[in-house]
């Protein structure tokens, strides 16, 4: 193999002249951070304060930490919402983070050019799908003696006449459903970085390995997976920096009244104590918190892996 | 020479600009948020209605008006967002109390004390400074003397629940309107019996309405409360948590029992208001329950699609609900008073202040709200009574898109039509509606109207209210969920664990408070209990 020769970084602003191309495309996203990620990063002092909006961030009364302490000794369902949070994130995180590896090794595996497009797209598409109407479909498929699936099941007879599976209606039923249908929606899109990763193995591995003998299942084994393994670590501890986080909208459509103790989350309990009331300074509170633990557990998950002798990510 | 050119051109349309600006300069823009609807062709922002307030009150008084939409099922929430930033409309409306309140108690808002008395004389007029506008006053310097700090909408209508059941049904069952409980209870029985609305029949529908779980409920429970037990201070205190009352229980036990024979609808928690809204259309339903008007209204009848999908169906007023203590229907109205009307500080000065309150009062005098709240004789309707009220409305899709109009979100100061007196209004109201409807209509009204109570409102903020209001809903949907769906032997236990819940997230505090505010004399509303 030839290697061109790199011209060492000169003193000076060489290395800049030379790539001030490559640096002018990294101001955008620069910028990007900058305004939608640092700046409103100022807004967090609201958390300690008696917000008032005519007054500003900057005028509001100082009240150290009576937002939190409002928040912790007065509102019983911080508690709950945590735990939901925490545990419906971990059950989509078991359920769906090896979900798209699979797929992807699977997807990889096929020959036939138009079968792959083809399944390609179709796993893409739940990802464009907005879950009000998401919500809608599980209703038509899981709801009690109208959902198609408890009426297919009373018409085979498994269940009684008056019996129903209650996929919505009890909470761990409901806690399963919520997660299967997560890892229904996102799983194929989660395949787009996991196939390029596979792309980048170099194919010789492959060949060696086929000539050592090794089957479809061995070579997976040992050349597709440990070639992907950095992008999976790197994926696992991005996704367990994002345990505290939940989208609103899926608990939200997802959720009913008869499981509120199972489907009540932080977004949901956010928007209750503090949005639809219009206290901005407890919805600080609450995401500054949820920051706190989110910024502990990605450290946590980063020094395990670095333990364990992987990259991380930083 | 091009690019001289080019610069002399941009430079000519600059200064034209300015030059315009600098010739409207004693002019002033007054925004004013109106509610959008989302009705298909009306562009809020450029309505028929604007244009005729421009022409009338604008353009005399040298005033830009603008309309601010605002998508009305989100209103508090988008108002909320900009209210007290600078950003938000110079005129705002707004149905959620608590921001108001919190408005006032920030000094987001002008006091309105000496503009209404300088330039509302009409609006003070139309509103009634005795009836109306202490509902717009809170007493926030504490010095004996409420202070005017919002503008209370006039409500005309104040009937809210419609209690309705299948004539048809009654009918083929042979049976008489039910009057009380039991009579009920025995037509849903029957008509489940009978399977009159087919194999899907369900008699007794109603849906849990999630922004506020009881307010639907109450009226079919409050009819179990033993009002023995029950002070007038009591009910004030528990104005949120009727399910608290004595006797409460009772209705939610009967709703359990009905609920474990199949008589309620099943998913009345799960399913949204679109599946509900079909199976009442498809005539699978023999009793709901909504607004007085509500079967027969012209923009969607529920009487006319369901007669298309059942012949000869339809539906006739009834009360039933009869609470044994009193003796009585009790049936729950409005209070007087409609949304709210703020003028924010921050984005408006003085003199757009004086032109907001000018606003309101050329709005408030009859001309000029007859042609805001009806539109054009010949176009928005067709002919006039002899009384001089419009008759054959036409529907919005009906009328060219330039001509589309809502005549409640932008003429807000008067919650529904005005036509000069109670009488006037009540006739125009009955003329919106098909002439064939018009007996069930008013009797509709007249079952609404019985025995009924004034809902609870506190002048001034109710701190706990606002704190916990939320999670306390929350909690009570899942109250009604539960004690709904149990099975009948847990029942007890269930409801009790459940109030506990709703107790535990604030609805203890609430209840203090309120029963604080109605001892100070800052609680309106009324008691059923009293003769």
């Amino acid at each position: 193999m030839s290697t061109r020769e790199i011209p060492r970084r000169k003193t000076g602003k060489g290395w800049f002249r030379r790539d001030w191309r490559l640096y002018a495309m990294l101001l955008l996203p620069i910028a990007f951070y900058l305004i939608f990620c640092y700046k409103p990063m100022i807004g967090i002092v609201m958390a300690f304060e008696k917000f008032s909006k005519s007054k500003g961030i900057f005028g509001s009364k100082w009240v150290g930490l009576d937002n939190f302490k409002f928040i912790i000794n007065k509102m019983p369902d911080l508690g709950t919402a945590l735990k939901n949070t925490l545990l419906l994130n971990f059950m989509g995180l078991i359920a769906g983070f090896p979900m798209p590896i699979i797929l992807a090794i699977m997807l990889n595996e096929i020959r036939c050019t138009g079968i792959k497009k083809v399944s390609q797209t179709m796993l893409y598409l739940p990802h464009f799908l907005s879950w009000i109407i998401i919500g809608g479909m599980v209703l038509q498929i899981f709801a009690p003696t109208t959902g198609v699936i408890n009426a297919t099941l009373r018409k085979w007879r498994w269940i009684g006449p008056e019996e129903n599976v209650p996929f919505l209606t009890e909470g761990w039923p409901w806690r399963i459903v919520y997660t299967l249908v997560g890892v229904w929606q996102s799983m194929g899109w989660g395949t787009i970085l996991y196939l390029s990763a596979i792309t980048g193995i170099n194919m010789e591995l492959f060949e060696a390995a086929r000539i050592d003998g090794a089957n479809k299942m061995q070579q997976i084994w040992h050349v597709t997976l440990p070639g992907i393994r950095g992008t999976i670590v790197v994926l696992l501890i991005l996704n367990v920096g994002q345990m505290m986080n939940i989208s609103f909208d899926k608990p939200f459509v997802l959720g009913n009244s008869r499981v509120e103790e199972y489907c009540d989350v932080l977004s949901t309990f956010v928007y209750r104590a503090a949005i639809k009331n219009h206290e901005w300074a407890r919805a600080g509170a609450i995401g500054l918190f949820q920051s706190v633990v989110g910024l502990i557990l990605i450290s946590t998950a980063n020094f395990v892996t670095k333990r364990l002798g992987e990259d991380g990510i930083w | 020479m091009k690019k001289t050119l080019a610069i002399l051109l941009t430079l000519a349309l600059l200064l034209g600009l300015t030059g315009t600006a600098l010739a409207d300069d004693d002019w002033i823009t007054l925004k004013v948020e109106a509610f959008d609807r989302d009705i298909p062709g009306f562009n809020v922002a450029d309505c028929m209605q604007l244009h005729y307030a421009q022409e009338h009150f604008g353009d005399p008084n040298h005033i830009k008006l603008e309309f601010v939409p605002v998508a009305r099922w989100t209103e508090g929430e988008k108002l909320g967002l900009v209210l007290g930033t600078g950003n938000e409309p110079n005129i705002c409306i707004t149905y959620d109390g608590g921001l108001v309140n919190k408005a006032i108690e920030d000094e987001e808002i002008y006091q309105l004390d000496e503009l209404l008395e300088e330039y509302g004389q009409n609006l003070i007029a139309f509103l009634g400074r005795d009836t109306l506008l202490p509902f717009g006053q809170v007493d926030t310097d504490e010095d004996g003397t409420p202070e005017q700090w919002f503008i209370p909408a006039r409500r005309l209508e104040v009937e809210n629940v419609g209690n309705f059941i299948r004539a048809d049904w009654l009918a083929a069952l042979n049976m008489e309107k039910p009057t009380d409980i039991e009579s009920f209870e025995a037509y849903l029985r029957a008509a489940k019996e009978a399977n009159l609305g087919g194999a899907q029949t369900i008699p007794m529908q109603f849906d849990l309405y999630e922004a506020n779980p009881l307010y639907n409920v109450n009226r079919f429970t409050d009819a179990f409360i033993d009002f023995s037990k029950v002070t007038e201070e009591d009910w004030f205190a528990y104005c949120r948590n009727h399910e608290m009352l004595p006797g409460a229980k009772e209705g939610y036990r009967w709703l359990n029992k009905l609920y474990h024979e199949g008589l309620l609808y099943e998913n009345f928690d799960l399913d949204d208001d679109a599946a509900s809204d079909t199976a009442l259309t498809q005539g699978y339903f023999g009793f709901f329950s909504m607004q007085p008007d509500q079967p027969w209204r012209p923009d969607k009848n529920y009487e006319v699609e369901l007669e298309n999908n059942v012949p000869g169906a339809s539906w006739t007023s009834v009360n039933c609900f009869k609470n044994a203590s009193l003796d009585k229907y009790l049936h729950d109205v409005y209070a007087a008073n409609g949304l709210s009307i703020i003028i924010p500080v921050k984005s408006t000065t003085k003199e757009q202040a004086i032109a907001a309150i000018k606003y309101l009062d050329w709005m408030s005098l009859p001309e000029n709200m007859f042609f805001m709240q009806n539109g054009v004789e010949g176009i928005n309707y067709l002919a006039v009574t002899e009384e001089g009220i419009p008759t054959e409305v036409q529907s919005a899709d009906a009328v060219p898109d330039e001509y589309k109009m809502h005549a409640g979100d932008i003429v807000f100061i008067s919650n529904g039509l005005y036509y000069g007196s109670d009488e006037r209004n009540a006739a125009g109201r009955a003329l919106k509606f098909d002439a064939k409807y018009t007996p069930e209509l008013i009797q509709s009204y007249i079952d609404a109207g019985t025995d009924a109570w004034t809902q609870i409102s506190f002048s001034g903020t109710i701190q706990a209210e606002n704190d916990f209001g939320s999670m306390v809903q929350s909690k009570q949907g899942a109250f009604l969920s539960k004690v709904i769906t149990c099975a009948p032997e847990d029942f007890d236990k269930v409801y009790d664990e459940a109030v506990d819940a709703i107790r535990k997230v604030g609805a203890d505090d609430m209840i203090e408070e309120f029963r604080e505010a109605y001892n100070e004399g800052r609680a309106r509303g009324t008691f059923p209990g009293n003769p």
